[in-house]
């Protein structure tokens, strides 16, 4: 049971430490190594680099087979795992191997080989030194790359005493390598066949190349008679040239080397002490078909670096055990949706909390997180849904008189547990539910405040008008920032307007896995907005503008009039720190306190303007960087509620950077993450006051027209 | 260019030496390594290397990367690509003149190579892990020392 998984992963000490350093220290080693590369062009290229269609990927294929055979090897199609496996046995049965030497292979790991040998009595020896602990321990790969990351140096010292009969020092890491080194070392020289897997396969002259650090994958291939190399389709590449810009990015990606030690570079039946026999197979498992499907083929441009798991914040509370299947990570997430059980696969894609950090690091350019919405989307209600979030996504997220009457219920609900409009605690709720304060439900909806602040001021002149959605969380719980908002822009002569019937944006619905429930909100949120979108569309909460901004095109494609109006509002939808800076204001701070600001993900990485660069001329001296500052606040909105223990620790990092940072406010503009951070700043007693960028500008700010 | 292969080459840990060709033709060189592969200055010593490998080895490279700070060896040898997996400390010469400044500049020899049997070596540094608590250790399954000689032939 996943919950189990997570609260056992949380749980582990070790982990936690070992992922939290490595974290940091990778990002730190990943930007040394970029030093002086273009990351966005790198990140372009490679995704052209990799982008073939289903008859090119077979033309490749061919133009590899015919290459390979004609220097003497075998090719062989694997259809599927099974087939594969039996290929390969009989390969080694042919050559009576009981014992053969694997250098590491994700794709075996994806098919079962070692179990499948195993039961066939052959015996496979994994000679990377991370799979060989794993294997010793049986367990699996926890990091595409460092695959056993999440065990400490005494379950691993541990280990070695059971095979050395002997005491192994767990202090002396370097003894261990030894220990490693020269007990492989046998078998290298006992086995009749080595198998590896391949980083590339060149179709150009019918060669592959294996990229490592530890030299076990030449050890592997030079020793034994037999070489097979198990790869998927996916890992053809047309040419030399091709190969060597994925090369470049790779170790970079993977572990924040320039290089790896070892690149080797393997063609036909090279020579050994006997003559060679190579075998490729190349590997099916669903593959193909995906080649055949424009979106979820992006998927498959992966280069295997793991860097998506080495930036995502889930996946750092809680390990790849959790985060994943046989591979791991938000790659791994949409790969268990191809190659493994869809049951899994569906709980895997709802860990994911949305933050697209997955999305902008990734080298190949593949828009990781789009793809994991948007299979949840479309899979969740093949599988349980709980009912009371179908109810909320079909019946009254849609529905603006039904989600009033719902508010108007629960503010009477609230009225025990409410104190100055917070909720402390939730009571006969899971004790993880209630890990920071929530607000209450607001006495007025933002759309009546709204109405009653036009009609108290009532004026005849403003120089412009922009058009507000305020989305749900401004609507019925944090109304103050919308009028803050008023407030703010009539001060310099802006009219604000907004549309008749405030509609959920219809992200929750989604990010629930309910992908029609999101459609009809989507439309029903359309109809609100005019023909002709003449104005700015603003924003005071950066999901929902993310949402209008990439996911209206998407769900409208073949309703017309809804895409056209969609495109309209992708041009105009933007941030108060957008809006404000494009009108070219003259902005003065008119206070001392230090304030630091939190960047919410879908204002970086969704609406991708930087409120943070906008602030800081403001703030001048003022200003205090907070560490992090992109890094998720842990909210992710459902995500908080199903994930209440992973969201909770994700908060704790954020705040400790806060705090550290001893300003006064810490300033972001979403409200999610307002909600987040004050709550869980309030629930540990700490006293930095969370604002949102409406309110910290209308209070403190002084905005003057440039003349 | 020299300038940047000794860079990188030095942040993977290599010792690198600037060397005239005379202190390569000193009589009795190879006598320090149990493998010597310099076809360059008709120095070959080779023996069959087995499971308990080998002290040391000296390679001659076909191209440097200074991108990279790595090196090329054209390791379609059987008996010079076990040495260079074996040997407990392997070093490695490379002319000057093979010195390239990107890793595209090595795809025409790649091309031309692969055409028959080939295997080709990129060498960083000596073999490492992570893998234990990120700790990081140099000599795993390959050299545990590589030092690197650039021969001035210009």
């Amino acid at each position: 049971m996943v919950r189990d998984k997570i609260k056992q992963a949380i749980s582990n000490e070790v982990l936690y430490k070992n992922l939290k350093s490595f974290v940091e220290n990778y990002k730190i080693a990943k930007e040394k190594a970029y030093q002086g590369h273009d990351f966005e062009n790198i990140r372009r290229q490679l995704n052209k680099i990799k982008d073939y269609s289903y008859d090119e990927i077979v033309s490749l294929y061919e133009q590899f087979k015919e290459n390979a055979e004609a220097k003497g090897c075998y090719v062989y199609a694997a259809k599927d795992g099974h087939d594969a496996n039996s290929y390969i046995l009989d390969v080694c049965r042919r050559h009576g191997a009981d014992l053969i030497v694997k250098s590491k292979s994700m794709t075996s790991e994806e098919i079962g080989l070692n179990e499948f040998l195993k039961q066939n009595d052959i015996t496979p020896i994994e000679t990377d030194l991370g799979e060989w602990i794993l294997q010793l321990a049986e367990e699996k790969p926890s990091h595409m790359v460092m695959p056993a990351i999440h065990k400490s140096r005494q379950e691993v010292a541990r280990l070695f005493e059971k095979i050395k009969g002997r005491k192994v020092d767990e202090n002396d890491i370097k003894n261990m390598v030894k220990i490693a080194r020269h007990t492989l070392r046998d078998y290298f020289f006992k086995a009749k066949v080595g198998i590896t897997g391949a980083n590339f396969a060149v179709a150009e002259t019918g060669t592959i190349a294996i990229v490592t650090n530890e030299g076990n994958a030449r050890l592997t291939t030079t020793i034994p008679n037999v070489h097979i190399v198990l790869l998927g389709y996916e890992k053809l590449v047309r040419s030399f040239s091709d190969s060597l810009k994925i090369l470049r990015a790779l170790p970079k990606s993977a572990t924040g080397q320039i290089i790896s030690t070892y690149v080797s570079w393997i063609s036909g039946t090279y020579p050994a002490s006997d003559n060679k026999e190579v075998h490729f197979v190349f590997l099916d498992n669903g593959r193909l078909p995906i080649l055949k499907n424009p979106a979820l083929k992006e998927a498959l441009k992966c280069i295997r670096c793991g860097s998506c798991a080495n930036v995502c914040p889930v996946y750092e509370i809680v390990g790849g055990h959790v985060f994943g299947s046989t591979y791991v990570g938000a790659i791994g997430l949409i790969l268990t949706c191809f190659y493994e059980d869809e049951k899994i696969a569906n709980e895997l894609l709802k860990m994911c909390i949305g933050c697209k950090t997955c999305s902008v690091n990734c080298p190949a350019g593949i828009d990781l997180q789009s793809l994991i919405f948007d299979i949840n989307a479309a899979i969740s209600e093949k599988y349980h849904v709980p009912t009371y979030k179908k109810i909320a996504a079909y019946n009254v997220l849609p529905n603006p008189y039904v989600f009033s009457q719902v508010s108007k219920i629960g503010k009477f609900l609230q009225k025990p547990i409410v104190k100055n409009k917070e909720i402390d605690k939730i009571p006969f709720v899971s004790k993880d539910l209630n890990f920071r304060v929530l607000p209450a439900f607001a006495h007025m909806s933002f759309t009546k405040i709204y109405q009653k602040y036009y009609n108290e001021n009532r004026r005849k002149l403003y120089k412009s008008r922009v058009f507000f959605y305020s989305g749900c969380a401004i609507e019925y719980f944090f109304t103050d920032m919308g009028l803050y908002l008023l407030n703010l822009l009539d001060k310099i002569d802006v009219k604000v307007d907004i549309p008749k019937k405030m509609v959920c944006c219809g992200l929750p619905s989604l990010h629930m896995g309910l992908g029609s429930a999101g459609l009809k909100t989507i439309l029903k949120n359309l109809r609100f907005f005019d023909e002709d979108i003449d104005q700015d569309v603003l924003v005071l909460c950066p999901t929902c503008g993310s949402t209008i901004k990439h996911e209206y095109p998407k769900y409208t494609t073949i309703s017309p009039k809804d895409y056209q109006k969609s495109i309209e509002l992708r041009e105009r939808v933007k941030s108060l720190s957008q809006l404000l800076s494009e009108l070219g204001l003259k902005i003065t701070y008119k206070h001392k306190y230090k304030v630091t600001y939190h960047n919410p993900c879908h204002q970086k990485r969704g609406l991708c303007f930087s409120t943070e660069e906008f602030l800081k001329p403001i703030l001048g001296e003022y200003f205090v960087p907070l560490k992090d500052s992109d890094k998720c606040c842990g909210f992710g909105g459902s995500f908080s509620f199903d994930f209440p223990e992973i969201s909770s620790k994700i908060l704790d990092n954020k705040i400790e950077n806060i705090i550290s940072t001893k300003a006064d406010i810490v300033l972001t503009d979403c409200p999610g993450c307002v909600l987040q951070i004050q709550g869980g700043l309030k629930k540990r007693g700490l006293f930095t006051e969370v604002m949102h960028l409406s309110e910290f500008l209308e209070k403190y700010t002084e905005l003057e027209e440039i003349k | 260019m020299v300038e940047k292969f000794i860079m990188y080459s030095k942040a993977v840990g290599n010792k690198n030496f600037l060397v005239k060709e005379e202190d390569l033709r000193e009589k009795g060189f190879e006598k320090k390594y149990d493998i010597a592969y310099l076809p360059s200055f008709s120095l070959v010593k080779m023996l069959d290397v087995g499971r308990n490998g080998i002290s040391s080895a000296i390679v001659e490279a076909d191209y440097g990367i200074a991108e990279t700070g790595s090196v090329v060896i054209n390791s379609l040898d059987f008996q010079l690509r076990k040495a260079t997996c074996l040997a407990d400390k392997l070093d490695i010469v490379i002319f000057r003149s093979k010195i390239v400044e990107s890793l595209e500049d090595i795809e025409e020899f790649l091309r031309d190579l692969t055409k028959k049997n080939a295997y080709i070596a990129f060498i960083t540094g000596a073999s490492r892990t992570a893998d234990i608590e990120r700790v990081l250790t140099i000599g795993v399954h390959g050299p545990c020392e590589t030092n690197i000689f650039i021969v001035e032939d210009r």
